[in-house]
């Protein structure tokens, strides 16, 4: 399929720079799982996150690889969510708040100079820990919300099959294909979450970053979502931050470890590693501790 | 960092005291089976097998409490090694008793007024002996989680399995009477048992490793053997 190649091409040489284009099916295996379309890998160097005076993170140097799941544990206050809120620049619109060091996607500097904060955000998408779908919208227009705002013009017929696309991709189409025009608030917990990842998935991001999406859903609701975070990695790179350790041990490939030095100092990465190994053998007895839950 | 998770922690050690007291209740049964063996006590013999239960009962009380530690507790990392390698271990436990059994049993058959060959006896005797230090060995290396102790039952083994080498060929030997060849045949089933428990040992012995590496490799692989690699530390 030659014309899916050259769009593909297109979309990754437009990188931050461009605009939006379709999104290209690519048929891959990728460490053991089938991957529908190659994402783009995080690749951070040397971070260093601050609010003001006080020092957050520290000296993180991380590789969060395409089309995997990537979870990051730690108990309260030890950066993780701020690590993944630099992942977007949005840790950026905290008054005060700045980051040190580099932020690579693929092999973009998404903290140079020439990048759009708006484009970045259009690429790594985020989840947060309550949905949050918007309060007045109708579940479609909820969906159809990123699309109209980065691509004015779109013609309603494809707008109606992104709408489609990103609610069967996030496993609600059959659950809400009935009441498309009802407000997305009248969803329940769990199908509100799913809305506001269909809503992340519209605008097809390299990445979606979900903070804590299970943590205000019931057993039912957080075990389809975990399935359906299964189902994403194969055209996204996840990045998830979870106090549910279990959750992680379900849901990801590779877990990153972060925790604090002691009180009042900046939160690091302990250890990394595949997923298995960090809940069988981890190499560090701090990870031990806190997975086997010792202290936390 | 304030410890948590005392009671689990108190459960988990409850749980290996139990397991590895198995071994203590197999050394009690070794003990008498070998006494029986000695002297053709066939009611010593029949205590032997009644009181399997006992292990039998161990192995499902630990086995119902792993189930329960894995259904509620959700253990990773070393409590997750431990509690499987307490699995392996209570399993090799209730088959040392069986052994224990399997012995009691074939006693009879030697008969009241057996020909004995000491020789024989005197090499399954030690066969015993070296059983029971070896069960013994175990437990302490799994206490201590020393892997040079555990890996040392595999030379240990060596000893028991020679002695059963040296049993077959004395029962080669034994000669035309038929009597005397059904005995040095029930004594070769004996050595046989015997020698399996120094297995059993051995097994222990990787679980130790395991627990302690998180690797497991069987120490000698009875298919290649020689070759088997020490696990990493």
């Amino acid at each position: 399929m030659p014309e899916t190649k050259d769009r593909t091409t297109e979309r990754r040489s437009a990188g931050l720079a461009g605009g939006l284009a379709s999104a290209a099916k690519q048929a891959v295996t990728r460490g053991g799982d089938n991957v529908e379309r190659v994402a783009k890998r995080f690749a951070v160097k040397d971070v260093n996150l601050f609010y003001g005076d006080f020092h957050a993170v520290k000296d993180v140097t991380m590789t969060m690889e395409a089309n995997q799941v990537t979870a990051l544990i730690g108990s309260s206050g030890c950066g993780k969510t701020t690590m993944l809120r630099s992942l977007n620049r949005m840790h950026e619109l905290t008054p005060g708040a700045h980051v040190d060091g580099q932020v690579v996607l693929d092999d973009e500097d998404i903290y140079a100079r020439n990048v759009d904060p708006v484009e970045v955000r259009r690429l790594v998408g985020m989840v947060f820990q309550a949905p949050n779908p918007f309060p007045t919208m109708s579940v479609y227009e909820n969906v159809a919300a990123g699309l109209t705002l980065n691509r004015r013009g779109i013609s309603k017929s494809e707008t109606d099959q992104v709408v489609e696309r990103s609610l069967r991709g996030a496993h609600l189409w059959e659950e809400v294909k009935d009441r498309l025009d009802k407000k997305g608030s009248a969803l329940s917990g769990g199908q509100q979450q799913r809305l506001c990842i269909a809503r992340a998935i519209a605008v097809e991001p390299e990445v979606l970053l979900m903070d804590e999406p299970c943590s205000a859903l019931d057993p039912v609701a957080t075990l389809a979502i975990e399935d359906l975070i299964e189902d994403l990695k194969s055209r996204y790179t996840i990045v998830i931050v979870t106090h549910n350790m279990q959750q992680a041990a379900r849901a990801s490939d590779v877990t990153a470890f972060f925790n604090l030095e002691g009180a009042g100092e900046p939160g690091r990465l302990v250890e990394m590693d595949a997923t298995d190994k960090m809940f069988t053998t981890p190499s560090k007895k701090e990870t031990e501790d806190y997975v086997s839950g010792r202290f936390g | 960092m304030a410890e948590a998770r005392l009671h689990y922690q108190d459960h988990l050690d409850n749980l290996e005291r139990n397991c590895l007291g198995g071994l203590d209740l197999v050394v009690a049964s070794l003990n008498r089976t070998m006494e029986a063996v000695e002297h053709q006590d066939m009611e010593l013999a029949e205590l032997v097998i009644a009181d399997d239960d006992r292990i039998d009962g161990r192995y499902l009380e630990v086995h119902q409490a792993i189930l329960t530690m894995l259904a509620t507790q959700a253990p990773v990392a070393t409590d997750l090694r431990l509690i499987s390698a307490l699995l392996h271990v209570m399993h090799s436990i209730e088959r040392m008793g069986d052994q224990c059994v399997n012995i009691s049993k074939v006693i009879p058959l030697t008969g009241h007024d057996a020909p004995v060959h000491d020789e024989m006896v005197d090499r399954i005797v030690l066969m015993g002996k070296q059983g029971r230090s070896m069960l013994s060995q175990a437990k302490k290396a799994f206490e201590a989680r020393d892997v040079e102790m555990a890996r040392d039952l595999v030379r240990q083994d060596d000893l028991i399995d020679n002695l059963n080498k040296e049993c077959f060929q004395i029962a080669v030997q034994v000669g035309e009477d038929k009597d005397t060849r059904e005995w040095a045949m029930t004594m070769m089933l004996v050595a046989r048992a015997l020698e399996r428990i120094g297995d059993n040992a051995v097994d222990i012995g990787e679980q130790v490793a395991f627990v302690v590496t998180g690797l497991f490799r069987e120490f000698e692989d009875a298919s290649h053997p020689g070759q088997a690699p020490l696990p990493s530390t």
